[in-house]
């Protein structure tokens, strides 16, 4: 499904990444670790196709298309998806109007009609529900006022209203308690399937526990150092990074 | 100032007009046309004209002779309204209100309607910083005065409909609204022309408010780019009165808009809202003033605007709280966007305050579209135009929703909606 080939990227021209290698198959769930500054937001934004990130080198292939000659809304409507680390708040715009239009968009390149109204209303609140945010919320600004655990289960709304064939989530752990990590895992496994992939992101064992991966990888100043089954993250853990030779602290 | 004739008004502006006013009021306008010789025009010098005095091309304003026709998109409301073509009420096709407010032609008022003429007609004569307002009284060809009456509540917006078609050159509406105690109305200025048409729109507005009355006062500027727009709203208020305006503007070659509303009384409320948006070369400013005279008045001024392609916005707000003004409570936020490398806005906040015991917060900004909220919906497979648009559209809305009249709500979103689509239609 995703075929990451020796990417390096850089931000105002300070080279991040450094050659990944990834390949993550239809069905599975990768999770990528390391420490503060290792790239690893880098990588999402880099995949989501953030143009302050510039791709020097290598490829991504989404299904044999590089997405790296695809602007953002074509990743998108290609099925990429990525859960953001700070969700922005837009006064002025209603989540419904912002949904709405993202999907039919969506569709649109799909070759289907825009969704009818009360189709929409009807998903739009049945997802709601699933990561329990009242129906009052669709009504309000994107993420405006939401605390940060209702911003990160508006994403997985999102997510879930989307179908996307990869989901990216960037520490969509961080700020959520245990109620909320719950809703989140509940969501995001909720769209595992055997043609999606999801890659997560996250500093934090704690969330593998509710959506077990396939795979964890380890990134560490731009690259992929080491990689493994889900006890690579225990292992992690227990032992920190410094067991791998990283040093932590430098970078945090 | 030290030459006042350095810029004279062109000559053809200061022909007298040939209308039939009794003899009170054709004294009243030799008065503005005698003090017009001795006024300028404003000139880059002149500090509150210095951003707009070189978009004024009044020599431009002259009679034209073909038969021009309404812009499809300006707004005629089928009662309830009073349709003025340069200048004259149009009786076919206004339907005048019957009870609680009234519609009175200067030259057909009587006694005491008179005396309350008069003292507004000369409110400004002689005054250099007001030569437009000059210019209105000495081109007067008739005014209005509408009345409305102690304790009624008039529950449907009475629309006054300017159209210049250019046959005149330009045109100089007059009107003076006299709001009763304890009435409550709606009053609609609408300010619309014909295509095509290269001329002066000079307008001038004066609003009483007795005690307890409240006006809502939504004015649109919706005239073609070529019309010049010059337009003076003034408001006193008297005790616990509430004046709200909703003033809407689109560009043109050039637009002024000052609003100046004295909080005279104890408990005189205003609350003014704008939407300025412009394009192309167009230029819209707003000079406002509100004047704390009387202890605990509430003053709510929003207004924001944006401005694409090489168009100009100018707002300057001033707040001026007297001495005896105690407990007065002042707000004024001015947000700005610029679309566009080449537009220009500019900003000025001015709090002038002679009393210690306020609180007053005033704020302005100016910002361009936000570059994360962008990818943000980008990100969710909405194309780069629809995102800035659906952004530009979610920072002018809010104020659109305050308009209180359903039709004309419509009206402005779908101009809004044009105006986006213009704008973001030529971005790659």
């Amino acid at each position: 499904m995703l075929k990451i080939t020796n990417l390096e990227a850089t931000v105002d021209g300070q080279s991040i990444l450094k050659g990944i290698n990834l390949d993550v198959k239809p069905g599975e769930v990768h999770a990528i670790m390391g420490p503060n500054g290792s790239g690893k937001s880098t990588l999402s934004q880099v995949l989501a196709g953030n143009e302050d990130y510039e791709v020097t080198n290598g490829e991504i292939l989404l299904n044999g298309k590089d997405l790296c000659d695809l602007s953002t809304e074509e990743r998108a409507r290609e099925g990429v998806f990525l859960a953001f680390q700070y969700p922005v708040e837009i006064a002025g715009v209603s989540n419904l109007q912002f949904l709405k239009t993202s999907l039919n968009s969506i569709r649109k390149h799909q070759g289907l009609e825009p969704i009818d109204a009360v189709s929409f209303m009807k998903l739009a609140r049945e997802k709601a529900k699933q990561v329990n945010l009242d129906e009052s919320f669709l009504k309000r600004g994107v993420n405006e006022g939401f605390s940060g655990g209702e911003k990160k289960r508006n994403e997985i709304m999102q997510m879930l209203m989307l179908q996307p064939k990869l989901a990216i989530l960037d520490e969509t752990d961080s700020g959520l308690d245990i109620d909320a990590l719950k809703t989140v895992s509940e969501g995001v496994n909720a769209l595992r399937s055997p043609d999606r992939a999801v890659i997560m992101i996250t500093h934090y064992q704690r969330l593998l526990d509710y959506i077990v991966p396939d795979y964890v990888h380890v990134l560490a100043k731009g690259k992929i150092i080491k990689s493994g089954g889900k006890e690579l993250a225990l292992e992690l853990e227990e032992k920190g990074y410094g067991w791998l030779g990283i040093d932590d602290t430098a970078n945090a | 100032m030290s030459n006042p004739k350095e810029f004279p008004f062109p000559p053809q502006l200061l022909e007298a007009t040939n209308a039939n006013l009794p003899k009170w009021l054709e004294i009243i306008a030799a008065k503005a046309s005698e003090s017009l010789q001795a006024l300028s025009l404003p000139t880059r010098k002149t500090e509150n004209w210095k951003y707009s005095s070189r978009r004024l091309d009044l020599e431009a304003c002259q009679p034209a002779t073909t038969t021009l026709t309404l812009p499809e998109d300006a707004w005629l409301p089928k009662d309830h309204c009073a349709y003025f073509t340069d200048g004259v009420l149009d009786s076919d096709r206004s339907k005048l209100p019957s009870g609680g407010i009234e519609l009175i032609a200067f030259s057909e008022a009587e006694a005491d309607d008179i005396v309350l003429i008069e003292n507004n007609m000369q409110a400004y004569l002689g005054d250099n910083n007001y030569p437009f307002t000059n210019l209105n009284a000495g081109k007067l060809s008739d005014g209005w005065l509408i009345k409305i009456g102690n304790k009624q509540i008039i529950e449907q917006p009475l629309a006054l409909v300017f159209h210049n078609t250019g046959a005149k050159g330009s045109v100089h509406p007059r009107i003076i609204i006299e709001a009763g105690t304890l009435s409550q109305a709606t009053i609609i200025e609408e300010y619309t022309g014909a295509a095509g048409a290269t001329a002066l729109t000079n307008a001038v507005t004066q609003v009483q408010l007795q005690p307890e009355a409240r006006l809502t006062n939504i004015r649109l500027c919706m005239e073609p780019e070529s019309v010049q727009h010059i337009g003076l709203t003034t408001v006193e208020g008297k005790r616990n009165s509430l004046f709200e305006s909703h003033c809407v503007g689109f560009g043109g070659k050039l637009r002024r808009h000052d609003l100046v509303v004295k909080l005279q009384e104890e408990g005189a409320n205003t609350i003014m809202n704008g939407i300025t948006i412009t394009q192309g070369e167009q230029h819209f400013d707003n000079h406002t003033v509100i004047e704390h005279v009387a202890a605990h008045c509430d003053s709510q001024e929003t207004y924001r605007s944006m401005a694409a392609d090489e168009s100009q916005i100018v707002f300057n707000g001033r707040i001026l709280i007297h001495r005896d003004a105690q407990k007065s409570n002042a707000n004024m936020s001015n947000k700005n966007l610029l679309l566009s490398t080449g537009a220009e806005i500019d900003t000025k906040p001015e709090l002038e305050i002679y009393a210690d015991d306020v609180k007053c917060a005033h704020g302005a900004t100016i910002g361009q579209l936000d570059k994360e909220a962008l990818f943000y919906l980008v990100s969710r497979g909405i194309g780069k135009e629809e995102a800035a648009s659906m952004l530009s559209m979610g920072f002018i809305n809010e104020l659109v929703q305050r308009i209180p009249v359903d039709d004309l709500k419509s009206i402005v979103l779908e101009r809004i909606n044009r105006f986006l689509k213009e704008t973001f239609a030529q971005s790659k």
